[in-house]
């Protein structure tokens, strides 16, 4: 059905305004009598009081009107402005910044223990380096923070080992590396973060240096997590931290070439090694033998101290075959230098194979 | 004047027939309960079902003293947009 028009004039405009508003009327009275119907179920199924306690409750839970509160009754920023006295330093805090500055305060908590640690180091190194004259010139050539870690190594080591001989000549070792005294015996660090060795027992030690690098930073006292080939550490390195760990029995690394023990020397110092095969040399060496030579079979005899079968056949051999004497030495030379060669490699399957590789080519080159 | 009333029917039967009736309906009721009329409402039915007790409440009971007072407490804000949306709906479809 059409509508029909609806000219706006005066009489019929209030016309439409009337019927506006009653309309409006009827839409209001609508919600007043749902809202009745719905008391009136409410209260005839018994729901209707549900949310109503003993009047006690009601008072004290009432909901709160009031600026600046909120409907509980609770002030929003009341401690902004509050400040705290610090039981500990008597400093007058803020309350937001409490907590962490009695973290700190008082030593407590991770942060503040790992902060204290790296305070310490750095102080170590601020204070040895005045007093410290003897190592300056090495460290000068270095960069500060290689010098900074060794300089707190050394501090460290010599804080921790009254008893046993400081050689000063240990902290020329790269960080990781754990002094090279003579003696064996494992010096008593206070690793107290990280993994630290000295929390774990032996199995759980052996099973962790087997899959890890496990070598023992310098500046952190931690065992490095990182794989077998990390970059950071050399094999020495590794080889070095399981004898200290593990002791003389210390099973080989992984990518050892199927070697089960290993010989209880020392970490390799050159220097070291030199003064002690000085007087191992044998008087056969001859002069003529080329340096390479002279060395690797140095090495490799020192590479043997224990298996004293046949040192000095070994060396013999290779001297005698190096020199290229007459006949008899050289007949002599070729069968025992084979036997040398098996000498060789035997020792050279118990080092690490950079060391077994110049020795093995020297031999070649004495046979050639 | 049956003209009127013929008008008036006719656009009752268009709200209804659109379902603006409906879409007025629901935006009142919302409207009102935003406000707090709904409470305000509530606690003077609780007032009235104290007076006559709970067992022997009826609607008109309610009825009664609701209706006069919630047709008062509405708010002009409410009312006026309501008044609008009725308004621009039959500007819009009664001509």
């Amino acid at each position: 059905m059409k509508m029909e028009d609806m000219p706006l004039s005066g009489p019929d405009n209030t016309r439409l305004e009337a019927l506006v508003h009653d309309i409006y009327s009827e839409l209001v009275e609508d919600a007043c009598l749902g809202l009745c119907f719905e008391v009136h179920r409410a209260v005839k199924q018994g729901y209707f009081f549900l949310d109503e306690t003993d009047q006690e409750s009601m008072k004290e839970f009432e909901i709160v009107d009031q600026p600046g509160v909120d409907i509980f009754g609770q002030v929003y920023n009341q401690w902004k402005n509050k400040e705290c006295e610090c039981p500990n330093c008597k400093r007058l805090i803020a309350a937001s910044r409490f907590a962490p500055h009695l973290e700190k305060c008082l030593g407590m908590g991770r942060n503040s223990s790992r902060i204290a640690n790296r305070r310490l180091a750095s102080n170590n190194n601020m204070s040895k380096s005045e007093s410290d004259q003897e190592d300056n010139d090495d460290l000068n050539d270095n960069d500060w923070s290689y010098g900074a870690e060794k300089k707190a190594a050394k501090k460290r080591k010599s804080d921790k080992n009254q008893n046993s001989p400081r050689r000063s000549k240990s902290l020329k070792h790269k960080n990781g590396e754990l002094g090279s005294s003579v003696s064996s015996e494992p010096y008593k660090f206070n690793y107290n973060t990280g993994i630290s060795y000295e929390t774990l027992g032996p199995d759980e030690v052996r099973s962790l240096l087997t899959t890890q690098c496990g070598v023992i930073s310098e500046h952190t006292k931690k065992m490095c997590t990182r794989s077998q080939r990390c970059p950071q550490h050399t094999d020495e390195q590794r080889r070095a931290v399981r004898v200290f760990l593990l002791g003389p029995s210390a099973p080989a690394l992984p990518d050892a070439d199927a070697v089960v023990e290993s010989d209880s020397f020392d970490i390799p110092d050159g220097q070291t090694l030199m003064s002690r095969l000085q007087w191992e040399d044998s008087p056969d060496i001859s002069p003529t033998d080329s340096a390479s030579s002279k060395a690797s079979t140095n090495h490799s005899d020192s590479r043997r101290p224990k298996k004293k079968k046949r040192p000095s056949l070994g060396l013999n051999s290779g001297g005698g075959g190096g020199g290229g004497g007459g006949s008899g030495g050289l007949a002599g030379g070729s069968s025992s230098s084979s036997s040398s060669q098996s000498n060789i490699n035997l020792s050279t399957k118990k080092k690490r194979p950079k060391l077994s590789a110049p020795s093995i080519s020297s031999i070649y080159d004495d046979l050639n | 004047m049956s003209k009127e009333s013929r008008l008036r029917a006719s656009v009752n039967q268009k709200l209804t027939e659109m379902g603006e009736r409906e879409r007025l309906k629901e935006l009142l009721r919302a409207k009102l309960t935003e406000c707090g009329w709904k409470d305000q409402m509530k606690a003077n039915c609780k007032a009235v079902i104290k007076e006559k007790g709970l067992e022997h409440v009826t609607v008109e009971d309610l009825v009664v003293d609701i209706t006069p007072k919630g047709r008062a407490l509405v708010p002009d804000s409410v009312k006026k947009e309501l008044l609008h949306r009725i308004r621009a709906f039959l500007a819009q479809h009664a001509t």
